[in-house]
């Protein structure tokens, strides 16, 4: 099972990295946002699978990282890589930030918090006009070829995939659990609870902010509307949710599957798409509330670590 | 007295609203020995444990575990000092299986831990169950599941609330033999239970608990003839 399971991996891996020089740029473009989706969705697993403290405020980091970048590139000269990887650094310090006093906040408090902190950021980002270009954002020169773009997001979404891989099979990723099951038992059981929480947190930032780092790249322009959008966190969640929370394939599943659908139906339903869209989301929600994933995990008897 | 005892409590009182849950209580435990908490509903044994293991602040008093003081720590700090507990309304991780659920709370090396975890899911007779999640066992194997689960973590003094409410006669008789297996190994017990055979049963002293305060405390026959706590329990 297991070289099989090796097998197919490496061999998706190796499609994916010899794909963009055969199909169209069309397809180079979706495979893109399919790898920010990934990234994204697979970032607040992190937090929000694993430890149970729903995030409605995570595109906050993924803006950060945006508009990091683009100053880095605009006012400091900085080549877009190292740029875009540096968005993980001030995506984690506003984590740290707000992860310290939030954190102690349990269940919807800790939701409407992160909702806040959005707002927040993105006012933020409006007033500082001199530094953020204020309501009309940051342009950047547009990119010439979308490969470097495809690699390097491609590369994020392998980073949180296999981050979580190696933390659902450690005995860090077990303790994150033991929190969303019952933190008091955990922090009775002498798990610190509080500090495996901001390290989750910090972790689950990291991801969007370079995600955002090249998305700015990528777009050539942002500006604070489109870059701290609430349906930006609400898509992650619910790519997340549909694939499995707390599990490794399920933010990519989830990702690739919703991606492909809302193209699929956006193409051929322009007018009622969102109605479609927002009817399977209510169906999954409904029907299995613990995503694909889940479902398989307790029917075929599956180990936790896919 | 005071050097010998692993667990102390002066003085400690704890008031939610205008209730006073704890008043002005002060107990010490020996070391090695089995003890008992009683009292009547909402005379405070579990607010009393609560207190000790960090899940609520002390408003008065002080409490010293091995000769320190422990109020004001976190809970995650007093358990790895060496105090553990069950709670009386189960509290296993639901959506972990039985193996999980002990491995978590363990420290140390990883292999070692393991070994421990299986031997202690066969002495609860859920080895076989290791792999189903631990919101899927009945009730009385999810307390026995928690039973073991605190002593993964190789505690000292082990607070046990209500540990045999809701578990069948053949498997009480396992757990009371744990109990005494663990005063064997040199732990500390301290037991709250309604059940008054089996607290008389095991514990070598008594305490009792009326309104927040402790008003009595003794060997078990000694309590069972006190007249307070008749007429605690059943009024004058």
């Amino acid at each position: 099972m297991k070289p099989l399971a090796w097998g197919i991996g490496l061999g998706i891996l190796a499609g994916l990295a010899i794909m963009p020089f055969f199909v169209t740029s069309y397809i180079v473009t979706f495979t893109i946002q399919i790898f920010m989706w990934i990234a994204l969705a697979g970032s607040w697993n992190l937090i929000s699978g694993f430890t149970g403290y729903v995030s409605f405020g995570h595109v906050a980091f993924f803006g950060t990282g945006a508009y990091t970048a683009a100053i880095l590139i605009l006012k400091a000269g900085w080549p877009w890589f190292p740029a875009g990887l540096a968005g993980s650094v001030t995506a984690a310090a506003l984590a740290l930030i707000i992860g310290y006093p939030c954190l102690r906040l349990r269940g919807p408090y800790f939701a409407i918090a992160m909702l806040g902190l959005n707002e927040v950021v993105r006012a933020l980002v409006s007033y500082f006009e001199d530094l953020t270009g204020g309501g009309s954002g940051i342009s950047l020169p547009p990119i010439l070829s979308l490969q470097p773009v495809y690699y390097a997001m491609g590369g994020v979404a392998l980073a949180v995939f296999s981050l979580t891989y190696l933390i659902i099979t450690s005995r860090f990723g077990l303790r994150l659990l033991s929190i969303r099951e019952d933190e008091l038992a955990a922090e009775v059981m002498g798990i610190p609870t509080a500090r495996l929480k901001l390290y989750a947190f910090l972790l689950s930032a990291a991801g969007p902010g370079i995600a955002g780092g090249f998305y700015a790249w990528y777009a050539s322009h942002i500006e604070p509307l489109g870059t701290f959008p609430l349906l930006t966190t609400i898509t992650m969640i619910i790519m997340c949710l549909f694939g499995g929370k707390g599990t490794v394939l399920g933010p990519v599943v989830g990702a690739s599957l919703l991606s492909i659908f809302q193209e699929l139906v956006w193409a051929r339903f322009l007018f009622v798409h969102q109605a479609i869209f927002g009817a399977l989301i209510v169906g999954v929600v409904l029907l299995m509330p613990k995503g694909i994933l889940g479902v398989l995990q307790e029917r075929y008897r599956l180990p936790r670590t896919i | 007295m005071s050097n010998q005892s692993i667990l102390e409590i002066r003085h400690v009182t704890k008031h939610f609203g205008g209730v006073t849950a704890v008043n002005d209580c002060s107990l010490a435990l020996e070391p090695g020995r089995i003890f008992g908490l009683i009292g009547p509903n909402g005379s405070g044994k579990t607010t009393l444990f609560n207190l000790l293991n960090g899940i609520e602040p002390c408003d008065a008093g002080e409490i010293r575990f091995k000769g320190e003081r422990i109020d004001g720590l976190p809970p995650h700090q007093i358990a790895r000092r060496g105090m553990g507990r069950t709670f009386q309304i189960i509290r296993v991780f639901p959506e972990m299986n039985a193996l999980e659920n002990l491995l978590v709370v363990a420290r140390g090396d990883w292999d070692a831990a393991s070994r421990r975890a299986l031997d202690l899911l066969a002495f609860v007779k859920l080895d076989r169950l290791k792999r189903e999640y631990a919101g899927n066992l009945s009730y009385g194997q999810q307390k026995l599941l928690e039973f073991v689960r605190v002593l993964m973590t190789d505690p000292e003094l082990i607070l046990l609330d209500e540990p045999a409410a809701g578990i069948n006669r053949t498997l009480l008789n396992d757990l009371l033999e744990a109990i005494r297996d663990l005063r064997a190994q040199g732990k500390t017990v301290f037991i709250v239970e309604h059940d008054m055979k089996v607290v008389m049963e095991l514990s070598e002293k008594v305490f009792v608990l009326d309104h927040g305060e402790k008003i009595a405390e003794g060997p078990p026959g000694v309590i069972q003839a006190d007249e307070r706590v008749i007429e605690a329990y059943f009024g004058r």
